[in-house]
């Protein structure tokens, strides 16, 4: 009976492919429709969307690999943020590095702090995986077996990372002076340097980890302990370890997000869940546990979520994303990209 | 070159082997029989190390190996080769081979234990570009072979290579099987299809309940009545 009722992929393309271009066509009537206007919502989209790749990125290579969804993966952002955030009040006037790069200065210190977010939350995901969650599979089974479990230690995880943050950073908005330099001239358009910088950086991130997956021996090791751990224990690949080293992969590419957002947005103890949220919904849209899907679920909410507040209504900003997920989970249930390599019966 | 002792293990609470004892010779072959459900693939996972041992021991070259973490136990060189499905099908098959080499360090002995496993298996060779999910079945269990024969092991428990396959296929893997035996290996085959086992292999074992109920050389196992029974489940027939 069920049979029935699922309708082949076709028609699911035709079906999403309308919806899209109805929203096209809302979006072309509006008033603010004009060409300016459109270069801004693609960069501003673009720039965002990264953001939000770059979270989902991690949330679907922690679900790849570990089978569960890591609901404080946000935290690790906001933390990221204020790792980097430190990091930048610390080198920010210290006077020698200005005497040796009278020019880069700005630039050189906020590759320090993106530096300094990434590693910071590496170490800082491998101590939360081994001392919170680790213990959790000690009834035997793995991470398969505690799944719910982990689901709700992600929760109070995260609002006790919160909580933490909150004690140690106070929950004032800070902001994130990174001197990058004035704002460039891109097609007519003047975008804030910061912009291009998290366009550039997560884009090479998200490079980065395809060459580390693809191209290294760690990574092959990452791809088959992702795919299935008992075999990858019988060719030798010790599984706890890796498991490990993907938790702080994960959590280190959303330090990196959160560094990146701080010098356009401000940094505060609060910027996890939105982050959260939205990034799940870009997994979603994209595929979940897809890792290319979540750079382009990224980009596809980022900028569904720019040009609705523009050409629809501003005040329901937060609203999209979620609206395009629930549209894809209606009509597209597998995302973008959610296509699994069957094995031949 | 292993030896098991009195070896009691399960899942969770769910006692399997009740003192299970088997012993390998070295460059031997070495037939481990009985139905479903008795505790064939629980002996290889707890050698293995993927179940912990509850009690008895599980020696291996002179050295105590049991609850030893998996990934030290094929460093040791003790390789648990699965059933033909347990590959990685979204990766290349050479990709899958270079995984079960992923202990070693040298890129010069990759290739070398590439070539010899291309050598073994031919048909891998034509098809090393492909995503392992779009080989066939006979070809997936040389994969899963080929992968086990790539860490440099000094001995290999294969877990029901015939199963599922056409005759001839399987006695071409058997055929391969008897070749790595002769190039120095020591070889454990888990195995349903009693009579092929009994042909491969110089000893063999019938486990039933967790215990290991008849052992002998395999040409007298061949005729041996209760090997029948044990393994039919008390009814007599022709096997």
């Amino acid at each position: 009976m069920f049979n029935k009722l699922r309708i082949g992929k076709k028609v699911e393309n035709i079906i999403f492919g309308t919806f899209v271009l109805l929203y096209i066509g809302w979006c072309v009537n509006s008033p603010d429709m004009n060409i300016e206007s459109l270069k801004s919502v693609l960069t501003i989209g673009l720039s965002v969307g990264i953001i939000y790749g770059l979270v989902a990125l991690g949330i679907s290579l922690i679900y790849t690999g570990l089978d569960v969804v890591n609901f404080s993966h946000g935290e690790f952002f906001m933390i990221g943020a204020f790792a980097g955030l430190t990091m930048f009040n610390l080198l920010g006037n210290q006077d020698w590095i200005f005497n040796i790069f009278p020019d880069a200065y700005g630039w050189i210190i906020y590759v320090v702090c993106l530096f300094t977010a990434f590693v910071s939350m590496g170490l800082f995901g491998v101590f939360i995986e081994r001392v919170f969650l680790r213990p959790l599979t000690k009834k035997g089974g793995g991470y398969t077996v505690a799944g719910m479990g982990i689901i709700i230690c992600g929760f109070g995880l995260s609002v006790v990372l919160i909580n933490v943050a909150y004690l140690i950073w106070n929950p004032v908005a800070k902001p994130f002076p990174a001197e990058l330099g004035l704002p460039m001239e891109i097609g007519g358009l003047f975008l804030p340097i910061t912009y291009i910088w998290m366009i550039v950086v997560g884009l090479s991130v998200a490079a980065g980890l395809w060459f580390f997956l693809n191209k290294t021996k760690m990574g092959l090791g990452i791809r088959a302990v992702a795919y299935s751990k008992d075999v990858s224990n019988l060719v030798g690949i010790n599984v706890p370890l890796y498991i490990s080293i993907i938790f702080g992969i994960a959590c280190a590419i959303a330090g990196i997000g959160g560094t990146l957002v701080g010098p356009t947005y401000q940094v505060v103890v609060f910027m996890g869940y939105i982050i959260l949220m939205k990034a799940f919904a870009a997994a979603v849209v994209g595929g979940f546990g897809n890792l290319p899907g979540a750079i382009v679920g990224g980009f596809t909410v980022g900028i569904f979520e720019t040009a609705s507040s523009f050409y629809i209504s501003g005040s329901h900003k937060d609203l999209y994303a979620f609206l395009l997920m629930i549209v894809v989970l209606m009509i597209k249930p597998t995302g973008f990209f959610g296509v699994q390599v069957k094995m031949k019966a | 070159m292993l030896k098991i002792d009195q070896l009691i293990s399960g899942y969770g609470s769910v006692q399997i082997l009740n003192g299970a004892n088997m012993k390998v010779e070295k460059q031997s072959i070495v037939a481990l029989l009985g139905g479903n459900g008795t505790g064939k693939s629980t002996i290889l996972r707890a050698a293995s190390g993927l179940i912990r041992s509850w009690k008895g021991t599980i020696e291996f070259n002179g050295e105590q190996i049991q609850n030893l973490p998996a990934h030290e136990i094929v460093g040791k060189g003790l390789v648990q080769v699965t059933q033909g499905k347990d590959v990685f099908p979204a990766m290349s098959v050479t990709e899958n081979l270079k995984l079960g080499g992923f202990i070693l360090k040298s890129k010069q002995q990759l290739s070398d234990n590439l070539e010899k496993v291309y050598n073994y298996f031919p048909r891998l060779n034509e098809r090393k570009d492909q995503l392992a999910a779009t080989l066939s079945g006979g070809e997936l269990q040389m994969l899963c072979i080929g992968r086990g024969l790539m860490s440099n092991p000094k001995m290999i428990m294969l877990d029901e290579p015939s199963a599922a396959l056409a005759p001839q296929i399987v006695l071409d893997i058997f055929k391969n099987i008897n070749r790595i035996r002769q190039d120095g290996l020591t070889v454990l085959v888990v195995e349903q299809n009693v009579r092929m086992a009994l042909l491969l292999a110089d000893y063999g074992y019938v486990i039933k309940d967790g215990v290991i109920n008849v052992e002998g050389d395999s040409k007298k196992l061949m005729y041996d009545e209760s090997v029948k029974e044990s393994y039919l489940g008390g009814t007599k027939a022709n096997v």
